[in-house]
C-alpha cells in the first residue's frame, strides 16, 4: 500500500515536472526520422532507438530528482516515515519504467513495424530501464549538482554502451552477453528481429537477477552515501 | 573592469573544481568521437553498403557545431540552476556586477568556449568548404545559440528536474537541422522559427545573403526575447 502511493506520488510528481510531455514531443521527433528509413533499416534503427532513448531515460532523471529531493529535505523527512529505503527506490524505478514503455510502446506502435513482440518489448523495457535507473542512484551518492552528476555518467555510459558493438559480430562476440546492456539490447533485437524461447527467457531471467544485485547495492549506497552520507 | 575581474575569478574557480574543468572540455571529447567516425565509419559504410555520406555532410557539420554549443549550454544553465538553488545567484546580484551582469559574465564565458569550439570543429572536419566569412558568423551564431539554451533551461525550469526535462526537450531542437531532408512542408515551414534549421541552411548557402541574413535574425530574436523573458520574470 505504501509502495503503491509512493508510485502514484512519483508519477504526479513526473507528470508535473512534464516528463510525459517531453517524450511525446521525443517520440514525435523519432517518428518523422522513422518514417524516412527503408524498413531494412527501420529493422535495426527502431530497437536501437528504443532502447538508447526510452529505455535509459531513468539514467537521466534519476539524479536530478534525488539531488532536487535531498535539497528540499526530502530525504531527511524519509527517514522519521514508514516507506522504507527499498521502497522509496522501488517506487522511483518503477514510475519511471512506466514512462520508458509508454514511450516504447509509443514509438514502436506508430511505427507500424511489422512484427513485435509487444509482451517482450514490455519485458525487456522495464528491465533494461531498471538497470539504467538504479545504476542512476548509485552514480549520484557524492554529487551535488546535476553537472557532477551528468559528469560521473560518463564513464559508465561508455562502459555499458561501447560493449554494445559486440552485436555486430565478431570471434568470440558473444562473450560481451555477460555486459547487462549488451543482453538487453540482445532481447530488445528480439523483440523486432523473433528470438528462440529459451534464449529470451535466459535473457530476461539473467537481467531479472542483475537488477535484483543492483537493487540491493542501490539501498545500500541510498542509505549510507546520499541519506546518511556516512 | 569589474566583468573581467569575474571572468578570470570564474576561470580559476573552473580550473579549481575537476568537474566544471572537465564538463567544460567535454565538447574536446564529442569533437574526437565524431572526427573519428569520419575517419573510419564513412569509408566503412561506403564500403558495406556503397552509400555515399558526403552529399549529408552540411547536415552533418551542422549537427556537430549544435551539439558542441547546445552541450555547453546546457552545463551553463545547469550552473546557473544550481547558482541560483545555493543562493549563489542571490548574492552575486547585489555585489556591484547585479542582475544582468550575473547573466553576461555566465553566458558570455560558455559563449566564448563555444566560438572556441567552433573554430577546432572548423579546422578538424574536412566535411565543408566554406568562405572566412562563414565561417565567422558561424562562429558568433554558435555563441548565440549557446546563450538561447543556457537561458531557456535557466529561466525557464524552476528546479533540476525541470531543468533536465528542457534539456531533454531542448534535444529534440536539432531535428530542425534536418528537415530539409524530410521534404515535409509543414515541418520546414515550422523549422523556420528555430535557429537549427539556419544553421544548416548557412552551411548549404554560404553565400546566400538572405539565409545569412535571416539566420542572423532568427537567433537574435530568441536570444532577445529570452533574455527580455528572464529581464521580466525576475522583476
Amino acid at each position: 500500500m505504501r509502495l503503491q502511493h509512493a508510485i502514484l506520488a512519483d508519477m504526479r510528481f513526473q507528470i508535473k515536472h512534464g516528463f510525459y510531455l517531453v517524450y511525446v514531443i521525443i517520440t514525435i521527433m523519432y517518428l518523422i526520422i522513422l518514417s524516412f528509413l527503408p524498413e531494412n533499416i527501420l529493422s535495426v534503427a527502431l530497437p536501437l532507438v528504443v532502447f538508447s532513448d526510452p529505455s535509459v531515460l531513468g539514467l537521466f532523471f534519476i539524479g536530478g530528482i534525488i539531488l532536487l529531493e535531498k535539497g528540499q529535505g526530502v530525504l531527511t523527512v524519509l527517514v522519521v516515515t514508514p516507506l522504507l529505503s527499498i521502497e522509496y527506490i522501488l517506487s522511483k524505478v518503477i514510475s519511471l519504467a512506466i514512462v520508458s514503455v509508454a514511450a516504447a510502446l509509443a514509438i514502436t506502435w506508430f511505427s507500424y513495424f511489422p512484427s513485435v513482440n509487444w509482451v517482450l518489448l514490455i519485458v525487456s523495457t522495464i528491465l533494461t530501464s531498471g538497470i539504467f535507473t538504479l545504476l542512476g542512484i548509485m552514480i549520484n551518492a557524492g554529487c551535488n549538482t546535476v553537472n557532477q552528476y551528468m559528469l560521473k555518467t560518463i564513464p559508465y555510459m561508455l562502459l555499458f554502451i561501447l560493449p554494445c558493438f559486440a552485436l555486430i559480430g565478431f570471434p568470440y562476440s558473444w562473450l560481451f552477453t555477460i555486459i547487462p546492456s549488451v543482453a538487453a539490447l540482445k532481447l530488445m533485437m528480439g523483440v523486432y528481429h523473433g528470438i528462440l524461447w529459451y534464449e529470451a527467457a535466459a535473457l530476461a531471467v539473467y537481467l531479472v537477477i542483475i537488477n535484483y544485485i543492483l537493487l540491493r547495492v542501490a539501498v545500500r549506497v541510498f542509505e549510507n552515501k546520499i541519506v546518511y552520507q556516512d | 573592469m569589474i566583468q573581467i575581474t569575474l571572468f578570470r575569478n570564474d576561470i580559476k574557480q573552473i580550473l579549481r573544481d575537476p568537474v566544471m574543468a572537465m564538463l567544460l572540455v567535454a565538447p574536446l571529447l564529442l569533437i574526437s568521437v565524431f572526427k573519428i567516425l569520419e575517419v573510419f565509419l564513412i569509408p566503412f559504410v561506403a564500403l558495406k553498403t556503397g552509400f555515399d555520406v558526403m552529399p549529408y555532410a552540411p547536415c552533418i557539420f551542422s549537427f556537430i557545431l549544435l551539439m558542441n554549443s547546445g552541450m555547453l549550454g546546457i552545463v551553463t544553465g545547469f550552473m546557473m540552476l544550481d547558482e541560483r538553488d545555493g543562493n549563489i545567484a542571490q548574492l552575486l546580484e547585489i555585489t556591484p556586477m547585479g542582475r544582468s551582469g550575473y547573466l553576461i559574465n555566465r553566458l558570455s564565458f560558455a559563449s566564448i568556449l563555444s566560438v572556441l569550439y567552433c573554430v577546432v570543429s572548423f579546422a578538424v572536419f574536412g566535411l565543408v568548404n566554406l568562405p572566412f566569412y562563414s565561417k565567422m558568423l558561424l562562429c558568433f551564431l554558435s555563441a548565440i545559440y549557446t546563450a538561447i539554451i543556457g537561458l531557456l533551461i535557466f529561466s525557464g525550469a524552476d528546479d533540476k528536474v525541470k531543468g533536465l526535462t528542457y534539456a531533454k526537450g531542448l534535444n529534440a531542437l536539432v531535428l530542425f537541422a534536418f528537415t530539409d531532408l524530410f521534404a515535409l512542408s509543414w515541418l520546414t515551414f515550422l523549422s523556420w522559427f528555430f535557429p537549427p534549421y539556419w544553421i544548416t541552411m548557412m552551411i548549404k548557402s554560404p553565400q546566400s545573403f538572405f539565409v545569412n541574413s535571416l539566420a542572423f535574425i532568427i537567433h537574435v530574436v530568441w536570444l532577445g526575447v529570452l533574455i527580455f523573458r528572464y529581464g521580466r520574470r525576475e522583476s
